[in-house]
């Protein structure tokens, strides 16, 4: 009977170094990762970035593919994903607005032959 | 003595290796909130040229430059000028063009000319480098710059008003155009220096359109600053004459052609040409 209780508690004890290692010590490395698992801030800056350089270039289609990063939802929808976050990461209202022009634009845009996602 | 439970030992080693099957198999650590740093290279390639986008767009150096931090990039600015060549060589000037601003910017230049209002004047840049016919313009290596002691952590909350982009200046001057004959520099190398006349500082970011009879290439100043931030140079074939001019106006330089020299021992070999153009 004392026998199968060290081979329990050495069962248990196994686990449990193994989680530790595993979950702790050495956890699985993520690298090469897409930006849909970029933090709220870094994504919604990244949408800002992108409504930074529209407000100069005037080009939708360029704009829609630098959203695309961001997976298969619409442009309009990726963009304004970052407009409930702007007040609270600080964006000032001409930066709010610039989010919103982007996304007012990118509701009417069509994609064109063979430029956007 | 008690006798050691050797039965334990296995049991310890099953347990060890279901614990780990567990916490990296079945449920390893979940990544959510990733930095841009974790990124695969081609998505952080795009960020690096929204980054500049950005930039071209507002001019605000800092804040480019705590975005650029975010990447991880040892040397950013090494990392904005080998994307922008790949970038030219790909045929996206607008992009070259943007990078190589910031990455110009980055050595402690401000913009030397605002960024194009419109994506289609790139584009005939980009058309019409692609049916070029003489060598490009060289890769360049450049100096390294560590911008992670600068900006070593994201603060995303400097929101600063933002900086205009100054007008472009007069039109290109040309001030001095010599051949010269030296045997270490690449026969038929045309080097141009673009700088202000009042006090002689360089102008990265200057595009420059040399011609000749069925052919055109142009090309821009800042992706050699160890050089000099306004300087650009290409390769000239010998006997053929060609024509610089900056795109923005200015001087035309006509019937550019390699000079023929001499070397000591009576050996002729093509030498280059160094331009040095001006604006107020």
């Amino acid at each position: 009977m004392k026998k199968w209780l060290w081979v329990l508690l050495a069962f248990a004890a196994g686990i449990g170094l193994g989680l530790l290692y595993g979950w702790v010590i050495s956890p699985v490395e993520f690298v090469d990762l897409s930006p849909e698992t970029l933090r709220a801030d870094f994504r919604a800056d990244y949408i800002l970035m992108v409504a930074e350089a529209y407000e100069t270039e005037h080009d939708l289609d360029l704009a829609a593919r630098r959203l695309a990063i961001f997976g298969s939802a619409s442009p309009a929808d990726i963009a304004s994903s970052a407009l409930p976050f702007g007040p609270s990461a600080g964006f000032t209202p001409s930066e709010l607005a610039l989010l919103d022009a982007l996304v007012q634009d990118l509701r009417g845009w069509q994609p064109s032959s063979g430029g956007a996602p | 003595m008690n006798k050691f439970p050797w039965a334990a030992i296995p049991a310890l080693i099953l347990g060890l290796a279901l614990g780990l099957g567990y916490a990296w198999v079945l449920a390893p650590v979940e990544i959510v909130d990733s930095s841009p740093a974790s990124l695969r290279a081609d998505f952080k390639d795009g960020y690096r040229a929204v980054i500049a986008a950005s930039y071209a767009a507002n001019g605000d150096l800092p804040r480019a430059q705590s975005r650029l931090a975010l990447l991880g990039d040892a040397d950013a600015y090494q990392a904005l000028s080998g994307q922008a060549q790949r970038a030219l060589a790909s045929g996206d000037a607008l992009q070259s063009f943007q990078l190589a601003q910031l990455a110009s910017a980055l050595q402690g230049l401000a913009p030397a000319a605002p960024a194009p209002t419109s994506t289609e004047a790139m584009a005939q840049v980009a058309t019409s480098t692609a049916e070029t016919s003489v060598p490009p313009i060289l890769p360049n290596t450049s100096t390294p710059f560590d911008t992670s002691a600068l900006f070593p952590v994201y603060t995303p909350t400097p929101r600063p008003t933002r900086t205009p982009i100054p007008p472009p200046g007069a039109p290109f001057k040309l001030a001095t155009q010599e051949p010269i004959c030296d045997e270490n520099l690449p026969e038929g190398l045309l080097q141009v220096f673009a700088m202000l006349t009042n006090n002689r500082r360089q102008i990265p970011g200057v595009e420059l359109i040399l011609s000749w009879a069925g052919g055109e290439e142009r090309f821009f100043t800042g992706f050699k600053p160890e050089i000099g931030n306004g300087y650009a140079d290409a390769i000239l074939a010998p006997n053929t004459l060609y024509n610089l001019r900056a795109a923005d106006g200015g001087a035309t330089l006509s019937d550019l052609t390699p000079p023929a020299c001499q070397r000591a021992n009576g050996e002729s070999f093509w030498g280059s040409i160094k331009v040095i153009l001006q604006r107020d």
